[in-house]
């Protein structure tokens, strides 16, 4: 790290994981003590994350402890538990941000307590009516100058009802992200429909068509289908987020059969065992780029600060990944960005 | 055995030298060959080290010294380059202990050029013998070695939470020779002949994570063994049991400072992580910043202060719990049996 490089400070939500807190203090150590340009902050149970840090080899000048005795927990109604528990590890996080003490945060809790709590401290930008989650899938095809195997998808999971208006503003939004995240100076953007042809889809969609086909500066494809996603046609795909999380989800399980059809083949048959070792490169190809756990987190594009949402499944590699983008979205004068574009676009 | 009451002692500090003031860390067979023959102005410190070893060995305004004793595993022959390298440093030692790895190699005693324990338990009591009976000890090791076992059996053999038979068990465990067992067992004899009821004189043992080991690995030996990342943990440790002052802890906070090995924010992080270990008192803070106030000498480190408040304030509700229990007597044997499996010892 150069000297002059401020450490990117990261509020990390230690309580929201479907695994508990060992997975996000084992990844914050691991963390602490291989990148320099971090700061990391442990926020949650005190009484939990200290013996569980204590366990761990890690470098106490790149980590500390905000205690909360508040989280959210699954299966909570996001809003009413944020009522109930105004120190939340979410919220806390938020604030943090809000208040400078942290400059991104990372969570594998609740999307819907997380975009409150975000909402809630930080805001989103001016022009962004709706935040969007956004997260990459792998891709037949390469994306950007870094050849990157992954496309953007967004809305995933953030907005279940959206408009015209919301698609367009997500779609300026994952065109900046991908601009600066896959080095890609001109991604194709496309809208996901039920076919290529531009009346075709929910009215929202239909109009949200037409309005992306006007504006100037975005590579618009026009429509792709859900077979164009894996084939990687377009760089970043916008939906709504009802729709998105079906897609995430659907391609996430089928990456995982495959997976485990693979392995179950392996184990199973001498004369299977032989044939994938022969393409064994092959099949660790396909594997690692089914991997989700490599992808990190996805963004929660729209506020007026990185905010990182991790699986809730993530083990210690996969947060430790959210946190790398957190790094790299905050470096990166990410926000600054989108404002700029969403403003530029007009789609406010 | 002559005994050597000096009443101008004030305190015993007894330091190892290799990974534990030494950085001598090596990532390749040739960086290991090089460190026998490195010059004394080329080794390097663990950083703070020569600051905290500078500030402990300050004469105090009553006469007063501090008794330094260094009991290193380096070669005999390395005598001359380690005692220039304290100098330059700025160190002024009562003791200076090397191994006589010559003299092990030629009598054969293969398992004693790595075995510390038969080596260094025998010189700590002998040490012991010579000194006041109320002296009080700090001790610095790593754990890079048996520096938390050695020194966890020595503070229990001066209190008298066990004896010579347990310590004679452990060094023939670890296949020390019978002249080290017969050492131990005259210093003990004389050592028992002179405790007083309720003595303790091993009041901490620093253990610095040169390996990066997790602290938890030292809860086994107690509250007594301080697992410190840095220095700057065992000087803010050493502040709060009154054996340096505030001057102290803020020239060892302006070196690090000043080394660029530490930011502010991460000297406040490392605090925090100290006292969320249970080592430090959460009025440490207060303590701290009103002795700096008084001393009118803060305002180089005040960044620090700051920072480490708000980090404090982090920690707010955990403030009430006690996170590093007493000990129970230790199981010596099985403590060497773990560290006998880890190491291959």
């Amino acid at each position: 790290m150069p000297a002059a490089e401020v450490p990117i400070r990261i509020a990390l939500d230690c309580m929201g994981s479907d695994r508990g807190p060992q997975v996000v203090v084992e990844a914050a150590a691991l963390l602490s003590q291989r990148r320099e340009d971090l700061q990391l902050i442990l926020v949650g149970d005190g009484r939990a994350v200290g013996p569980l840090l204590d366990a761990q080899s890690y470098e106490p000048r790149r980590l500390s402890l905000r205690h909360t005795a508040q989280w959210v927990t699954a299966g909570e109604a996001a809003r009413q538990a944020l009522q109930q528990k105004p120190a939340a590890s979410v919220l806390v996080c938020s604030q943090m941000v809000a208040e400078g003490q942290a400059d991104a945060v990372v969570t594998a809790g609740s999307t819907g307590a997380l975009i409150l709590a975000a909402e809630r401290s930080l805001g989103r930008l001016p022009g962004v009516r709706r935040a969007a989650l956004a997260a990459v899938v792998p891709t037949e095809l390469r994306h950007g100058r870094g050849e990157d195997p992954f496309a953007l998808l967004l809305d995933v999971g953030s907005t279940l009802q959206v408009t015209a208006q919301d698609l367009v503003s997500f779609a300026v939004m994952g065109s900046a992200y991908a601009r600066i995240i896959s080095d890609n100076p001109r991604p194709r953007v496309a809208l996901l429909s039920n076919g290529s042809e531009p009346r075709k889809g929910p009215p929202e969609v239909v109009e949200a068509h037409a309005l992306l086909g006007d504006l100037e500066g975005l590579e618009f494809l026009g429509n792709v289908e859900g077979l164009d996603i894996p084939r990687g046609t377009a760089d970043v795909v916008v939906m709504g987020g009802f729709v998105g999380n079906v897609v995430l989800k659907m391609l996430e399980g089928f990456g995982e059969v495959i997976s485990d059809l693979a392995q179950d083949q392996r184990s199973r048959h001498l004369l299977g065992r032989l044939g994938l070792d022969q393409l064994s490169s092959g099949a660790r190809q396909i594997q690692s780029l089914l991997d989700w756990e490599s992808y990190g987190g996805a963004p929660v594009l729209g506020f007026t600060h990185p905010v990182i949402k991790a699986h809730g499944r993530s083990g210690s590699r996969a947060i430790a990944n959210a946190c790398k983008v957190a790094a790299k979205v905050a470096r990166s004068d990410m926000t600054q960005r989108i404002e700029r574009a969403v403003r530029q676009q007009g789609s406010g | 055995m002559d005994q050597v009451v000096h009443a101008h002692w004030r305190h015993v500090y007894r330091w190892d030298l290799d990974k534990t003031y030494l950085d001598t860390r090596f990532e390749t067979l040739s960086e290991l060959v090089k460190i026998p023959f490195e010059r004394a102005e080329d080794k390097v410190n663990v950083p703070g080290s020569a600051t905290l070893l500078g500030e402990l060995g300050r004469p105090q305004p009553d006469g007063s010294n501090s008794y330094i004793a260094i009991v290193s595993g380096s070669p005999r022959q390395m005598r001359e380059v380690l005692e220039e390298k304290l100098r330059l440093d700025g160190v002024h030692w009562q003791e200076f202990h090397l191994k006589p790895q010559l003299r092990n190699l030629r009598q054969g005693r293969l398992r004693a050029l790595r075995e510390q324990v038969g080596y260094k338990l025998p010189l700590l009591l002998e040490s012991r013998c010579r000194l006041d009976p109320d002296l009080a000890e700090t001790l610095f090791g790593d754990d890079a070695e048996v520096d938390a076992l050695v020194y966890s059996l020595y503070a229990d053999l001066l209190s008298g939470r066990c004896g010579l038979k347990l310590a004679d068990q452990v060094l023939a465990e670890v296949g020390a020779t019978m002249e080290a067992r017969r050492s131990c067992e005259q210093s003990l004899g004389h050592l028992e002949g002179q405790r007083k009821a309720g003595s303790d004189p091993v009041e901490t043992i620093f253990i610095y994570l040169d390996r990066g080991s997790p602290p938890a690995l030292f809860a086994p030996f107690g509250p007594k063994l301080v697992p410190v990342f840095n220095y700057y943990q065992a000087a803010l440790v050493l502040f709060a049991r009154g054996r340096i002052d505030a001057g102290s802890v803020l020239r060892i906070t302006a070196a690090f400072l000043a080394a660029d090995q530490c930011s502010p924010q991460e000297l406040a992080n490392l605090f925090q992580d100290i006292v969320r270990r249970g080592h430090l008192p959460y009025d440490l803070m207060e303590q701290l910043a009103l002795a700096v106030h008084d001393q009118k000498e803060g305002l180089a480190s005040a960044q620090v202060l700051w920072a480490s408040a708000q980090r404090m304030l982090d920690l707010a509700e955990l403030n009430s719990d006690a996170r590093v229990s007493p000990s129970d007597s230790l199981d010596y044997l099985e403590l060497l049996a773990r560290l006998k499996t880890a190491r291959g010892l």
